[in-house]
């Protein structure tokens, strides 16, 4: 590049920094002169207002999953120990940490739950069902002391929550799993228990195995069928856990799978005393695991987990739903730039017969480029502005509005029970409003850009010549 | 003796056509001094308007001189050329060129925010209104400065034209056929209002124009045949 380019550029950038009055001037003209500006203005604020409340609504409704999520799970599990793992000194061990409040030893089983001569029902939750554990008949079977389980996890407000009715609440909450009739008992989930017809009281099946492994090698399965009495409904916040676990015994479930070895744990539930070192509390807990566990052979057993890295899966699809749902959005805000770079363009098109006499009378081809930006750039302004308005205001009565719809039109846009919820969450994201606001930005200046470029270059001569 | 206002310098210009070069202009030389009242005649095709736009440097020459107060200014960066024509030049067309969005105060007013900064043109917009609605005044359009061109006669359209022109104060101003689009009345009361201002403000024209008895009126006649000054 020569010298002489060097100069031009910077004498060209120097001119762009610097706006000539005629541009914000005429901009502004030409905008209150054309009403149809207001649909590319409309597009942006549709695109931002979008972006905002679908986001703040699906935000919400994360926050409010994962605190359904955190208060169905311990802070901390511990598993994957190795069969014949002392309960008492890892209980000692555990307790010892600073940040330990409360923890409870578990059994964590696979089962199925049927009345007796009864096959599983088939899925027949579809779309729900993933949720709620209502498409498939597994089970995991937890293996609980309940006196223990009300330390760290919010189980005993689950046996005594008010949506569940009389006849399929546990008798004795202090005691819920106590035999009935010397039959040992069975907590299930209340949207299983609606949905099986189960009752407080009824005989079921709870099947479940063990593999056993012959001298020859062999592994088989045997199936261990276990009859119990439901002993009644629990209600976490969580539908999908409430779907997918029953609580039993944990002597009775040990007896029933490990009745060589009465003291085996699988799992450990950690409640802390501080969620803030929930991850220095997990790494500390690693090691004084490892430390109990060590056999000698060089193998690390056992397994800490927060309840996040427990849950990952689950988190991370409603996350990348989330991020799914951003795309689509984002083509909104694609289509109204469109609409925008369509009556940019059609008012470069009308307006080229002013280019030339404003360059006559002393305007630049950069100059007649910022009239137009500035179009589009206030056009995008405006949207932004007006999209991120609204979309707060909505975000923010998301409850009212879905009650006025469900009013006016009998339509529920989000059935709130799926979610258990008691109204539409939302949760306004500032570096999201920020985000949303540069993107539009961003795009505008592009689109606004192109036909501002046009006009730019438009030799002022043939509009001369040409009237 | 002072420099032209204005001058050209074996101006030639030549636009291409497919693969034929067509030559506009071969090697005009001209010189409009300062309060001169320059006419300049040709048949359509001559070049007239091309030399016009060239002086006004809407158009670069391909080759040749434009002087401004004998200073060279083609080659000059596109901002100081158009700086130049702002301040030195005034352009008045056959089809006014107003904006339509604007009114006529507004049309005038434009003139000064050329080459101002938007904050520079606010601190002193009493000031250049005043001076848009001096001008106004001056044109005979006193009662007329809130109305747009759609609503002002061709005559009328013209005074506006005239008076965004005269506001920067430029030294020539370059008229295409100013009068070619209105009825002999009305271009005989235009033709009257640019000769009072050249007489009163001593600004120098360079008049195209068809009109005969019109040229007759002015210091100078020049005549272009083929590209050529034949006459002048």
């Amino acid at each position: 590049m020569t010298p002489g380019a060097l100069v031009r550029i910077a004498s060209r950038i120097r001119e762009l920094a610097t706006q000539r009055a005629y541009g914000p001037f005429l901009a502004t003209r030409y905008l209150l002169t054309r009403p149809i500006n207001l649909l590319g203005m409309l597009g942006v604020t549709l695109s931002v207002w979008a972006l905002v409340v679908v986001v703040s609504l699906f935000s919400g409704v994360i926050v409010v999953i994962e605190e359904h999520v955190h208060a169905a799970s311990a802070d901390v599990s511990i598993g994957s120990l190795p069969a014949g793992t002392s309960w008492s000194k890892l209980h000692d061990a555990i307790a010892d940490d600073p940040n330990v409040r409360g923890q409870a030893p578990r059994l964590v089983h696979f089962g199925m739950l049927n009345r007796p001569g009864v096959r599983p029902p088939p899925p027949i939750l579809p779309g729900r069902g993933a949720l709620h554990g209502g498409d498939q008949p597994f089970l995991f079977v937890l293996g609980v002391e309940p006196a223990a389980e009300a330390n760290v996890t919010g189980f005993a407000d689950w046996l005594r929550d008010p949506a569940i009715p009389a006849d399929l609440r546990v008798a004795d909450p202090d005691d819920p799993l106590r035999t009935i009739d010397s039959t040992a008992t069975v907590l299930v989930g209340f949207e299983r228990m609606k949905r099986d017809g189960l009752k407080r009281g009824d005989e079921v099946v709870l099947t479940s195995g063990r593999v056993y492994q012959a001298a020859d090698g062999n592994k088989t399965l045997e199936q261990i069928p276990m009859t119990m009495r439901v002993a009644g409904a629990y209600k976490s916040m969580h539908g999908g856990f409430d779907g997918n676990n029953v609580f039993v015994d944990r002597a009775t479930l040990n007896r029933a799978l490990f009745a060589d070895d009465p003291d085996t744990i699988q799992e450990v539930a950690v409640r802390l005393r501080d969620d803030a070192k929930l991850w220095e509390t997990a790494d500390r807990l690693q090691r004084t695991v490892a430390r109990i566990t060590d056999r000698g052979d060089g193998r690390a057993y056992g397994s800490v987990q927060t309840w996040r890295q427990k849950n990952a899966t689950f988190l991370a699809s409603i996350e990348h739903q989330r991020a799914l749902l951003k795309i689509v959005l984002i083509v909104i805000m694609v289509v109204a730039a469109f609409l925008m770079l369509a009556t940019l363009s059609m008012m470069v098109t009308e307006k080229t017969s002013d280019i030339g006499i404003l360059t006559a009378m002393g305007g630049t081809p950069i100059g007649v480029m910022q009239i137009f930006l500035s179009c589009g750039l206030v056009i995008t302004g405006l949207g932004i502005v007006t999209g991120i308005g609204t979309g707060c205001l909505t975000a923010v009565h998301l409850e009212e509005v879905r009650q006025f719809v469900l009013w006016t039109t009998g339509v529920d846009l989000f059935p709130l029970d799926v979610y258990n919820l008691d109204r539409v969450p939302s949760s306004i994201d500032p570096w999201w409003l920020l985000q949303v606001a540069g993107m539009a930005l961003g795009t505008g200046f592009l689109v606004s850009a192109l036909p501002a470029f046009r006009a730019a270059r438009h030799d002022p001569l043939v509009s001369l010549r040409s009237s | 003796m002072t420099a032209p206002v204005l001058a050209a310098r074996g101006i030639t210009k030549t636009y291409r056509l497919g693969r034929q070069d067509i030559p506009v202009l071969r090697g005009v030389d001209l010189d409009v001094g300062e309060g001169e009242m320059v006419a300049l005649l040709g048949a359509s095709g001559a070049g007239k308007s091309t030399l016009l736009h060239v002086l006004g440097l809407l158009d670069p020459p391909t080759a040749g001189d434009v002087l401004f107060d004998g200073r060279p200014v083609h080659g000059l960066p596109i901002a100081e050329r158009a700086q130049l024509r702002h301040a030195h030049t005034g352009f008045v067309f056959q089809f006014y060129h107003l904006i339509p969005e604007l009114t006529a105060l507004q049309n005038v007013m434009l003139a000064g925010m050329m080459t101002t900064s938007w904050l520079s043109w606010w601190k002193d917009r009493r000031a250049a209104k005043a001076r848009a609605i001096a001008m106004l005044e001056h044109v005979g359009l006193a009662d007329r400065m809130r109305h747009r061109p759609a609503e002002l006669s061709g005559g009328e359209r013209q005074r506006v034209a005239i008076a965004r022109a005269l506001l920067v104060g430029p030294k020539v101003i370059l008229a295409d056929e100013p009068t070619g689009n209105l009825d002999s009345k009305t271009a005989a009361s235009v033709i009257e209002l640019m000769f009072s201002l050249q007489a009163e403000r001593r600004i120098a024209f360079l008049l195209v124009t068809h009109d005969e008895s019109l040229a007759s009126r002015c210091h100078r006649v020049v005549r272009m045949r083929d590209g050529v000054v034949v006459h002048g």
